[in-house]
C-alpha cells in the first residue's frame, strides 16, 4: 500500500484501488510521519515535563503534582479500557493494588532491590490481569461491572485476613524498605517521599503510558478494539476474533494501572488495604469520567483534579460530596468530562472566530 | 451448624432479600442498575433512628419507608424519566454519584458516629424456636421479609399494576404500544423499589449498627446477589439473596478463616459459569 | 452442477416452537436463490440457521462441499461465507471509509472500489456512518458481506426499510454482484416481486417448512404457492 499521507479521493484516478481507500482519516493505522510527529512531541513534553520542579517551588502543590500523575496513570488504565473496549471496571483495583502490595513484599520481606522489584510487581499484576481478563472479557455490560467489583473486593478481603497478617499485615498494611544501598532511577529511600526527587520517575512513566495508549489508540489494533465496542456481533461476522483484542486490551490496561500501584507503593513507602478499597476504585473510575476518558489526557486531568480537591477538602471531610457532584456533572451536563468540554468549547469559539473573519470581509 | 446459625444466615438473608428485590425490579424496568440502593437503605436507617428517638419503633417502620418511597419518586422524575434515552451505564454512574452525595449529606445532618437504635420492648428478648433461645427481633426481620416477598409476587402476579410492570419490563416499546403508560409504571416502580430499600434500612437498625459505611458494604452484596440471581429477575434476586445469607452463615461456622471471602467467590463463579446470572432476564 | 451452499434437513426450535423445520438449500456460484414466505414462515431463522447466528437443532450446513455446521461465525466469514442483517448491522461511529476499509484489509479484498461503485457509496465515504440515510447505511451493511470475494452471500431483507425505487435499485445491484463476481446468493426477501424478478431460483417457506422450491416460472405456476402465499398476500 501507499506510504502517501495527503489524499483527495476525488483526485485520485480509480485504477489505482489500494491508494484511493488506504489512508482513512480517523483511526487511519499509523503512517510514519505521524508517528515520528508524535513521538517527537512526546520528547518534547518529556524534557519539558522535568523541570516542572523547578517551576513548582512550593513541596505541598509539587506533591499534588506527583500523586495526581500517579492517580492519573490509574484513571489512564480504566479510561482505556472503557473508551476502547467500552467495558467499565470497578475492580482496576485488583491490579493496582496487587503491584502495590508486590512491591512491599518483594522489597521488605525478599529483600530485593527496588527496580526488580517494580519489574516484579508490574508483571505480577500484568499476569494477573491476563488471567482474569481471560474470564471476564466476555461478560457483557453491567455484569462486567460487578464482576470486576467482586474480584477486586474479594483481593481486598483476602489481604485484611488474620490468617495472612504475616505477609501482608492486614489492616495494618505494610511498609516499604529497601537497603540503604540500593537506589530506584537514582533515588534511596531515604529522598523518595520528596515530591520533587519522584517526579522525574513519574513524569517518565506518564508519558511512556501515554505513548503507549496513544500509538495502540491509532493503530489498525485501536480500530478493531473500536470495531467491536461499536457492533461485536458486526465484527464477528466480518471474519474479526473479537475475544483476543478485548484480552490483550483488559491486560494492556491491567498493566498501567500495575505500574501506577508500584509508583505509589513507591512514593508512599506504604501499602495499606485502601490501595484495594471499593472506594479508591470507584474514586479511581470517577477520575476517568469526570477528566474525560475519550481524550488521551482526559483521565491524567481527572486524577490531578482528584488529588487536587483530596487535599482542599480532607479538612471538612466533603471530598465523598464533591466527587458525587463532580460525577454527576460529568455524566448529565459534560459528556466527553472536563477535557471533552475544553475541547468542544474550543472548537465553538474558533468557528465563531472564523464566521466572523468571513462576515468581515 | 445449630438452629441459631441458621436462623442467623435467615434473617441477613431476608434483609439482603428486601434490598435486592427492589433493585432487581428497577433494573428490569428502566435497565439501570440503581447504585444509590445502599445509600437509600442508610437513608431508612438514619430516618429510623431518628423516628424512633421522637416517637417510637413502630412509627419508623412506617414512616421511614413512605419517606423513602418520596425520594424514590423524586429520582425517578428528576434522573431516570430524564435521563431515559441515555445509555444505561450512564445513568448508572449518575446514580453511583446520587449515592455519594445522599451518603455524605445524612453524614452532615447526623454525623459521623455510630447511632443506637433500640429494638422495640416488645421484641428486646427471646423467643423459643423449636427448643432454641432466639432473639425475638430478628424473628421480625425474618417474617416481615417473607410477608414482602409473597405479597410482592402476589402483587405482580395479580393485580392490573403488576400485569403492567411485567409487561413493560419484558419489552418497553411493546408496552408502550399496547398503551400502557411506562413513565407511570416506572414511577410506581422506583418509588416501590425505594421504600423496600428504607424498608430494609429500618429493619436494620437495631440489628446491625447504623454509621457511614452500612450503605457502601450493603450494596456490594445487593449487586452481587442481583446480578448473580440474573439480573432484573426479582425471583432469582429473592433466592439468591437468602442463599447468600445462608451460605455467608455456614461460611462463618466452618471456615471462619475465609468466610468473608465466600460471597464473592460464589458469585464469581455463578458469573464466570452463566454470565447472564441464574435467572436471566425474567420478572418474577 | 458444483455447490458453493448446501444446506440438508435444516431444523431450529425455540423450546416447544418450531422455527425452520427440515429445509434443504442448495445454491451453486452465480445464482441468486431467493427465499420467500409471509410473515412468521421461518425466513429470517433459516437465515440465522444458515449464517451459525443460531445453534441448528437439526441438520448439516455445507460450504465448498465442507461440514460446517458447528463452526463460529468468525471462522465462516474468513472461510468464504458471509451475510448482512435485516435490522442493519454497521459500525455506526466509523466512517464509511473506515470501516470498509478495515473489512476490506481483513477478508483480503483486492477491488473495494469496485463494491463502492457497485453500490454507489463513493459520495458517503468520509460521512460517519451513522449519520447517512438508512438507505444508505443497509449498502455498506451489504457491501460489508461483498468484500473478499466471498462464495456463499446471505442477504437478510436487503429491501426492508426502503423506498420502492431503492429497493428495486437495490435488487439490481445484487444481480449484477452476484452475477459479476459468481457469488452464490441467498436473498431473504419479503418483497415477492423483486425477488421474482431478479433470482434465478426461489424457495418458498410457509410455517418454517419448504412449500415450493424451483424456478421462478415454476413456483409461480405451483398450486400451493399461489393459494397459501400469493393468493393471500399480493
Amino acid at each position: 500500500m501507499s506510504t502517501t499521507a495527503e489524499q483527495v479521493p476525488s483526485e485520485v484516478p480509480a485504477t489505482d484501488p489500494a491508494a484511493l481507500l488506504a489512508p482513512a482519516p480517523v483511526g487511519s493505522g499509523l503512517d510514519r510521519r505521524t508517528v515520528l510527529r508524535g513521538l517527537g512531541l512526546a520528547v518534547v513534553v518529556l524534557v519539558v515535563g522535568l523541570f516542572v520542579p523547578d517551576v513548582i517551588s512550593d513541596p505541598t502543590n509539587m506533591g499534588i503534582a506527583t500523586d495526581g500523575v500517579v492517580l492519573g496513570i490509574l484513571a489512564l488504565s480504566i479510561g482505556f479500557l472503557a473508551h476502547r473496549s467500552g467495558l467499565i471496571s470497578l475492580g482496576h483495583t485488583a491490579f493496582y493494588g496487587a503491584s502495590a502490595y508486590g512491591l512491599a513484599i518483594a522489597t521488605t520481606s525478599w529483600d530485593w532491590s527496588p527496580m526488580q522489584a517494580i519489574v516484579f510487581a508490574v508483571l505480577g499484576g500484568t499476569v494477573l490481569g491476563l488471567v482474569i481478563g481471560a474470564f471476564v472479557v466476555r461478560t457483557p455490560g453491567v455484569s462486567f461491572l460487578v464482576l470486576t467489583l467482586a474480584i477486586g473486593q474479594a483481593l481486598h478481603q483476602l489481604v485484611v485476613q488474620d490468617s495472612v497478617r504475616e505477609t501482608t499485615g492486614a489492616y495494618d498494611g505494610l511498609a516499604v524498605t529497601w537497603g540503604a544501598d540500593d537506589k530506584v532511577a537514582g533515588i534511596a529511600q531515604a529522598d523518595i517521599g520528596n515530591a520533587a526527587t519522584f517526579w522525574p520517575l513519574a513524569w517518565v512513566s506518564l508519558v511512556v503510558v501515554l505513548v503507549v495508549l496513544w500509538l495502540v489508540g491509532r493503530s489498525r489494533f485501536g480500530r478493531v478494539l473500536e470495531a467491536i465496542r461499536e457492533n461485536e456481533e458486526r465484527a464477528r461476522f466480518s471474519g474479526f476474533n473479537t475475544y483476543v483484542p478485548r484480552l490483550i486490551a483488559f491486560t494492556l490496561s491491567s498493566a498501567i494501572a500495575s505500574l501506577a500501584g508500584a509508583l505509589f507503593a513507591l512514593k508512599a513507602s506504604f501499602v495499606s488495604p485502601d490501595t484495594l478499597s471499593f472506594v479508591t476504585a470507584g474514586d479511581s473510575l470517577i477520575a476517568a469520567i469526570v477528566g474525560g476518558f475519550a481524550t488521551l489526557v482526559g483521565p491524567l486531568v481527572g486524577g490531578v483534579v482528584y488529588i487536587y480537591a483530596q487535599s482542599e477538602l480532607s479538612d471538612s471531610g466533603n471530598l465523598q460530596l464533591f466527587t458525587g457532584i463532580a460525577l454527576v456533572v460529568a455524566v448529565v451536563f459534560l459528556r466527553g468530562g472536563i477535557v471533552g468540554a475544553v475541547t468542544d468549547g474550543g472548537r465553538k469559539l474558533r468557528t465563531i472566530v472564523q464566521t466572523r473573519k468571513g462576515a468581515g470581509r | 451448624m445449630d438452629l441459631a446459625q441458621l436462623l442467623n444466615g435467615l434473617a441477613y438473608g431476608a434483609l439482603l432479600m428486601i434490598l435486592s428485590s427492589g433493585l432487581a425490579m428497577i433494573y428490569g424496568l428502566r435497565g439501570v442498575m440503581n447504585f444509590a440502593h445502599g445509600a437509600l437503605y442508610m437513608l431508612g436507617a438514619y430516618l429510623a433512628y431518628e423516628v424512633t428517638q421522637r416517637t417510637s419503633f413502630w412509627a419508623a417502620l412506617v414512616l421511614a419507608p413512605l419517606l423513602l418511597a418520596a425520594v424514590g419518586a423524586a429520582l425517578e422524575l428528576g434522573v431516570f424519566r430524564r435521563l431515559q434515552h441515555r445509555s444505561h451505564i450512564e445513568v448508572g454512574l449518575v446514580m453511583f454519584g446520587a449515592a455519594l452525595i445522599i451518603e455524605r449529606t445524612i453524614v452532615l445532618i447526623w454525623g459521623d458516629d455510630t447511632l443506637p437504635v433500640k429494638a422495640p420492648s416488645a421484641l428486646d428478648g427471646t423467643a423459643n424456636v423449636l427448643g432454641t433461645d432466639y432473639p425475638a427481633y430478628r424473628l421480625l426481620i425474618i417474617g416481615v421479609a417473607a410477608v414482602m416477598a409473597v405479597a410482592l409476587v402476589l402483587w405482580l402476579k395479580r393485580s392490573r399494576t403488576g400485569l403492567h410492570i411485567r409487561a413493560a419490563s419484558h419489552d418497553t416499546e411493546t408496552a408502550k404500544i399496547l398503551g400502557i403508560d411506562v413513565d407511570r409504571v416506572s414511577l410506581v416502580v422506583v418509588a416501590l423499589g425505594a421504600a423496600l430499600a428504607g424498608l430494609a434500612g429500618v429493619l436494620a437498625a437495631p440489628y446491625f449498627s447504623v454509621q457511614p459505611g452500612m450503605g457502601q458494604s450493603i450494596l456490594i452484596m445487593v449487586l452481587i446477589v442481583v446480578v448473580a440471581g440474573g439480573v432484573g429477575s426479582i425471583g432469582g434476586a429473592m433466592v439468591a439473596a437468602l442463599a447468600l445469607g445462608l451460605i455467608q452463615t455456614a461460611g462463618n461456622v466452618w471456615i471462619p478463616s475465609v468466610a468473608v471471602l465466600v460471597p464473592y467467590l460464589v458469585a464469581i463463579a455463578v458469573l464466570l459459569w452463566r454470565p447472564s446470572g441464574l435467572a436471566g432476564k425474567r420478572v418474577a | 452442477m458444483s455447490t458453493a451452499l448446501q444446506a440438508t434437513g435444516v431444523t431450529l426450535r425455540y423450546g416447544a416452537v418450531t422455527a425452520v423445520s427440515d429445509v434443504d438449500i442448495s445454491v451453486a456460484p452465480g445464482i441468486l436463490h431467493g427465499v420467500i414466505g409471509p410473515n412468521g414462515a421461518g425466513k429470517s431463522s433459516f437465515m440465522d440457521a444458515l449464517s451459525g447466528r443460531r445453534k441448528l437443532s437439526a441438520g448439516t450446513v455445507k460450504l465448498g462441499g465442507q461440514d460446517i455446521t458447528r463452526r463460529s461465525v468468525t471462522w465462516r466469514r474468513r472461510n468464504g461465507m458471509a451475510r448482512s442483517f435485516q435490522k442493519t448491522s454497521v459500525f455506526g461511529a466509523m466512517t464509511v471509509r473506515t470501516q470498509l476499509d478495515m473489512v476490506a484489509r481483513k477478508t483480503g479484498e483486492d477491488d473495494l472500489d469496485g463494491i463502492v461503485d457497485a453500490l454507489s457509496l463513493r459520495p458517503y465515504l468520509d460521512e460517519v456512518c451513522s449519520s447517512i440515510a438508512y438507505g444508505h447505511q443497509r449498502r455498506v451493511d451489504i457491501a460489508m458481506a461483498l468484500l473478499g470475494r466471498p462464495t456463499v452471500v446471505l442477504l437478510d431483507e436487503p429491501g426492508a426499510g426502503l423506498s420502492v425505487e431503492e429497493s428495486a435499485q437495490m435488487f439490481d445491484h445484487i444481480r449484477a454482484l452476484c452475477t459479476d463476481r459468481d457469488v452464490a446468493v441467498v436473498l431473504v426477501e419479503h418483497d415477492v416481486e423483486g425477488v421474482f424478478r431478479v433470482c434465478d431460483e426461489i424457495t418458498v417457506l410457509n410455517l418454517g417448512a419448504v412449500l415450493a422450491s424451483g424456478t421462478p416460472a415454476e413456483v409461480r405456476a405451483h398450486p400451493d404457492v399461489i393459494e397459501a402465499y400469493l393468493g393471500s398476500e399480493a
